[in-house]
Order: C-alpha cells, then sequence, then structure tokens
C-alpha cells in the first residue's frame, strides 16, 4: 500500500484542463520529482496534494485517507516555495516555531524542536536574524526547516532552488536529499531542471501537457525513454535516420551498415528515426561498438573534463562527448572521422 | 570645471519657501503679540487654560482612534479578500475607496441624517452615543481613500497569496493567518494609513458641526469667530502636530521588523542578535 496516491486527477481551469488523468503512487519515505516544461502541470499536480487545488476529478489519498476535499491546514503537510515565502514579520527562531505554535506545542517543546531544526540546517548561530538580513540559500533552509519543524507527512518541494545561483543550487540540492534520507519524509519535489531531477530523486515523473508521460527511476527514464518527448526533454539526444530493412528481424539499415535493434519496430511507413545518447558515440571504437558513421567534425567544445564534439553526417548533425585525458588531442575542425556505436545502444524513437 | 551656482533654481526655491515661510512666520508673530508691547505665549496659555479647547480635543482624539480602529478593521480584511481571491474586481473596489473624495462631506452628512433620523428605522441620531457613532463611521468613510491606499500598498510590498499558502501549509486557519502574518506585516502601513486618519478626522468641522457633536473642529472655528489671537496660536499647534504625524509616518513606513523605533545602532547589532 502506498503512502501517498493520486488517482485519475485532472484539473480544469474554465476551458483549459492543464491536468489530465494523472496517477502516481509513492511509497513512504521516497522521494519523487515532478520534471517537465512550463505548463505541463506539475506543479498544480503539487499543489493538489497540498490542498491549495482541488481536483476537477480524481482523487488523493495520504496514509490511506482520502484529503481530496481537506482544507490544506488540516493535511499535514511541509511546504517549501520557489520564492521562500518566510514570514519578514519574524526572525529565523519565529519562522520556524510558527507552525509549532499553531499546533498547540508549549515553550519548552516549541525551543527543543525549533534547535533541533536549527541544528539540522545548520543555521544556529541565525536564529535570531530576519528573512531580509539573510542571502537566499539561507532564507531556503530555514524554509525547509520551518516546512519540517512540524513533522509534517509529506513535504512537497515547489522549484525550491530556481530562484538560487548555480553553486549554491548544487550544494543545496544535496543537503535536501541528505536531510530528507535523514528524516525518511515522503518528499515530492516539483524542477523543471532535469539534472536536478535527475540526481536528486529515487523515482521521476516526466510530465508532458497535463500527463505523466513516463514515471520510473532517473536511470530507466534516462536510458530507456518511452515517449519522443521524454527522450527529446531528458538530456541530448542524437536523431539518425534509417531506412526498415527487415521489420520482423528487428533490422534497420543505415550508412550501408545493417543493425539490429533491441525491441520491436514500431514505425511502419519503412523510415525509422533512431536515437542515441552523445555518451553512446566515441572516435575510438571499443569491442562492444559494432557500428560506425563518417563525418566531418564541425565544433569541438572544449568543457573541461569532457570534449564535446559535433560531426555533420550526411546533413544531419550529431553531438557526442569524449572524456579528456591528459594525452588527448582533440580533433580539428574539417576532419573527417568516424563515430561509433553499439546498437545495443540505440532505440527508435516516434516521429 | 565647477558648475557655475544655478541662480535661477535657487531664486525658485527661495521664492516658494519664502512663499509658505512667511505667512507662518507672520501667524506665528501674531500669535506672540497677545499681551501689549511684549511678545508672550500668553495666547497659548489661554488655549490650553480654555476648558472647552481640551473637552473637545479629548472628543476628537476619541472619536478619531475609534476611526482608525474601524477603518483598519474593516479595510485590511477587505484588501486582503480582493487581492488574494477576487483580484479582477480590484480596479472596483478602489474606486469605490475613492468615493468619498468626491462626495462632499455636506452631502454625506444629510445622507446619514434621512438614513439614520428621528423618523428613520434606524434613528441613530435621537441619542448622543448613536450620534457619536454616526461621526465616527464618517470619519472612517471619509478617510478611507487614504487608509485603502496605504494598506493596499503595504500588501502589494508582500507576496499575500505565497505567505497564506505557507502559513496555511503549517497549519494555521485563515483567520489565524490574516492575525498572525497579514496583519503584522502591513502594520507600519496601517499606522501610515491611522496618521493621515487622525489628522483628518482631529481638524474636521463638517461632520462634527452638522451632528452637532462638540468636537474639535468646531470649536476651532467657534474661536476663530471669538478672538483675535488664540487662533493664531491654534494654527501654529496644528501645524506642528500635521507635521509630527508626517515625521511619526515617515519612523514606521521605514521601519524594518525586529527593529525599534530607533534604528538599531551598528555596535549594539551583534549583541541584540547573539541574546
Amino acid at each position: 500500500m502506498s503512502f501517498l496516491s493520486i488517482t485519475g486527477a485532472t484539473k480544469a481551469f474554465g476551458a483549459n484542463t492543464v491536468v489530465k488523468g494523472f496517477d502516481l503512487e509513492v511509497q513512504k519515505g521516497e522521494f519523487v520529482s515532478f520534471l517537465g516544461p512550463s505548463g505541463c502541470g506539475k506543479t498544480t499536480v503539487l499543489r493538489m496534494i497540498a490542498g491549495f487545488e482541488t481536483p476537477t476529478t480524481g482523487k488523493v489519498m495520504i496514509d490511506g485517507r482520502d484529503v481530496t476535499q481537506l482544507a490544506p491546514n488540516k493535511r499535514r503537510i511541509g511546504m517549501v516555495f520557489q520564492a521562500y515565502a518566510l514570514f519578514p514579520n519574524m526572525n529565523v527562531f519565529g519562522n520556524i516555531a510558527f507552525g509549532l505554535k499553531i499546533a498547540g506545542l508549549n515553550k519548552t517543546e516549541t525551543e527543543g524542536r525549533v534547535h533541533e531544526m536549527l541544528k539540522l540546517i545548520g543555521l544556529e548561530h541565525l536564529a535570531a536574524r530576519y528573512p531580509y538580513e539573510m542571502s537566499g540559500g539561507q532564507q531556503q533552509r530555514v524554509a525547509l526547516a520551518r516546512a519540517l519543524a512540524p513533522r509534517p507527512q509529506v513535504l512537497l518541494l515547489d522549484e525550491p532552488l530556481s530562484a538560487l545561483d548555480a553553486k549554491i543550487r548544487v550544494s543545496l540540492r544535496e543537503e535536501i536529499r541528505d536531510i530528507q534520507r535523514k528524516l525518511g519524509i515522503t518528499t515530492v519535489f516539483v524542477t523543471h531542471d532535469q539534472e536536478e531531477a535527475m540526481s536528486i530523486s529515487d523515482r521521476m515523473v516526466v510530465m508532458n501537457s497535463g500527463r505523466a508521460d513516463q514515471i520510473g527511476t532517473p536511470a530507466e527514464i534516462y536510458n530507456r525513454p518511452r515517449t519522443s518527448f521524454v527522450a527529446s526533454f531528458v538530456g541530448t539526444l542524437n536523431i539518425l535516420k534509417a531506412k526498415i530493412a527487415d521489420a520482423g528481424q528487428r533490422k534497420v539499415s543505415i550508412g550501408g551498415r545493417t543493425l539490429q535493434l533491441n525491441d520491436r519496430i514500431k514505425s511502419s511507413d519503412g523510415n525509422v528515426l533512431l536515437a542515441l545518447r552523445p555518451e553512446a558515440l566515441s572516435l575510438t571504437p571499443s569491442d562492444r561498438q559494432d557500428v560506425a558513421v563518417e563525418g566531418t567534425v564541425t565544433h569541438v567544445n572544449f568543457m573541461g573534463s569532457v570534449i564535446r564534439i559535433r560531426m555533420d553526417v550526411d546533413g544531419e548533425t550529431i553531438v557526442f562527448d569524449m572524456f579528456n585525458t591528459p594525452h588527448l588531442t582533440p580533433p580539428t575542425l574539417g576532419q573527417r572521422a568516424l563515430a561509433h556505436f553499439s546498437s545495443q545502444d540505440v532505440f527508435e524513437i516516434a516521429a | 570645471m565647477k558648475k557655475p551656482f544655478p541662480v535661477l533654481p535657487a531664486i525658485t526655491v527661495l521664492v516658494a519657501a519664502a512663499y509658505f515661510l512667511v505667512p507662518l512666520f507672520a501667524t506665528f508673530y501674531f500669535s506672540l503679540k497677545m499681551t501689549r508691547g511684549t511678545l508672550s505665549f500668553a495666547a497659548y496659555q489661554s488655549v490650553f487654560n480654555s476648558r472647552e479647547f481640551l473637552d473637545s480635543l479629548v472628543y476628537s482624539t476619541l472619536a478619531s482612534l475609534a476611526a482608525i480602529v474601524m477603518g483598519a478593521l474593516i479595510i485590511v480584511p477587505t484588501v486582503y479578500w480582493v487581492r488574494l481571491k477576487i483580484p479582477k474586481l480590484r480596479p472596483v473596489v478602489e474606486f469605490v475607496s475613492l468615493l468619498p473624495l468626491i462626495v462632499p462631506g455636506v452631502v454625506l452628512v444629510f445622507g446619514y441624517i434621512r438614513l439614520f433620523g428621528s423618523n428613520s428605522y434606524l434613528p441613530l441620531t435621537n441619542t448622543d452615543r448613536g450620534t457619536d457613532l454616526l461621526l465616527v463611521l464618517g470619519f472612517v468613510i471619509m478617510s478611507m481613500p487614504y487608509m485603502y491606499r496605504a494598506v493596499d500598498n503595504g500588501m502589494a510590498a508582500i507576496d499575500i497569496s505565497t505567505l497564506t499558502e505557507a502559513a496555511e501549509s503549517l497549519g494555521a486557519s485563515r483567520l489565524r493567518t490574516v492575525a498572525l502574518v497579514i496583519f503584522p506585516n502591513v502594520r507600519s502601513s496601517i499606522i501610515a494609513g491611522s496618521f493621515l486618519t487622525f489628522s483628518i478626522s482631529l481638524g474636521e468641522f463638517v461632520l462634527p458641526s452638522l451632528l452637532n457633536r462638540p468636537a474639535f473642529g468646531p470649536y476651532l472655528v467657534q474661536l476663530g469667530q471669538d478672538r483675535a489671537y488664540e487662533p493664531a496660536a491654534l494654527a501654529i499647534m496644528a501645524f506642528g502636530f500635521t507635521w509630527a504625524c508626517m515625521a511619526l509616518m515617515q519612523v514606521f513606513a521605514n521601519k524594518k521588523p525586529g527593529q525599534g523605533v530607533v534604528p538599531r545602532l551598528p555596535f549594539l547589532s551583534r549583541k541584540e542578535r547573539s541574546a
């Protein structure tokens, strides 16, 4: 039995349906991310869990209890917002203590819990600070502590890192994950940043125009995207055009070579679009790479540990990454080169 | 290269300043001349010794304070609700809040007297307390444009919908959200609005005069007809009082949470924070 479940949820604002038949089961202690472009309905689903939106149809259950019609302040959820939303009139202590006061804890209990939370976020020395006296990263940590203080059943994070600068974003997301593991709290995290979603989650839900396109672990989503939307939204993708050689044998031909796909071919018009991740290609062949395409190097992007190369293959651009090593000479522009890959790494995507 | 001295702007400033300051000084000078031949504060003394002065001042102060409390209790939740739930109606509500500037006080009072006079269903004017209530309500109406503006600006500065959601996710009911989060965060705006309300209602003449209440405004006018030097002294005091109100408004409007009325001094703040 899952701890948090959303069943057949839809949400319409007037004529505009932003969530269309959304189903999700989240286990206790799991960290689930909603990933998708803006306007895909991810925040609306989160707000349905929080109670700020009532689903037009469908229901939300937390710990076996139907909370669909329950007011937000009765749901025992903790929420962190993109804009921090700390109470400007209260200092850090007051902010963290707010939920405890509402819950009716006495002074000693409140103080104990607030200090526990301050210790958790490592800001014990800032208890008397006001929000306007702190950096964005500090404010967001306080917001996290405030949300966690009343021991909520579910923690909801609505793009909590989007307003922060790049360095803080990475360190804070690791911190959030550590805290979440330590407390074992069921967490839903909304983001439009795929790297963030992949690095932080147990499972992720890739959303596209109101639907969950794919639900799975980050590795599943990245390596075996089920829809072309997921494939193109998560990570970079090379698209190769191929012709079906033998549909029954799952064979296609590309650049004069025939290769066998892992999965059944879905396309029926003789042409097929093949997708390949940049890291599946390389200039020097390894044992398992059985296919190669020839092309002209058009870009060499030196990014430190990785070199990203763009190559023109019969008018199509393919992108791939190679690891830098101290002895490596990067290819030069205009050079003809072979890009090797394994037919095992190729998957078909819908046109 | 040194810029040439801005002659024309300087003259403009001096002339404009003189336009305001000369009459002020003349009034002040005149108010000091009650005792023949010497300058003294005799006119001020005379004002303060008057029983009527104190009574009407106390009456008007109480009525103004009541108007402030009532106004804040009506306007803050209204602005909050309109901004949170029906933002489309904001222009309408804003227009309504400005109506008292268009409707003259005389019209308002005659409207009241018709609606709440002795022949009406709710004859408030039959008793003194009822008329007091009408007066306070009138003050609330008259100061509404200012109170509404101040509170609306205050709420524009904070993200009330997210703060409301944050409070609700932490278990707070709507009422507690308004009391613990919204009110304190627009407190400085309410105070700024209150000072405006106070300075308007304190000197208001038409309303208390037509309702026949012993307020400060009618007293001022009466005094102006009866005496020579005291009105000048009162004018100077009123001027000082208005400026004090403005200064206080500035102080409260710019106050940040956690600061006292006097801004925190840097060498004290560290100690305070660690405490």
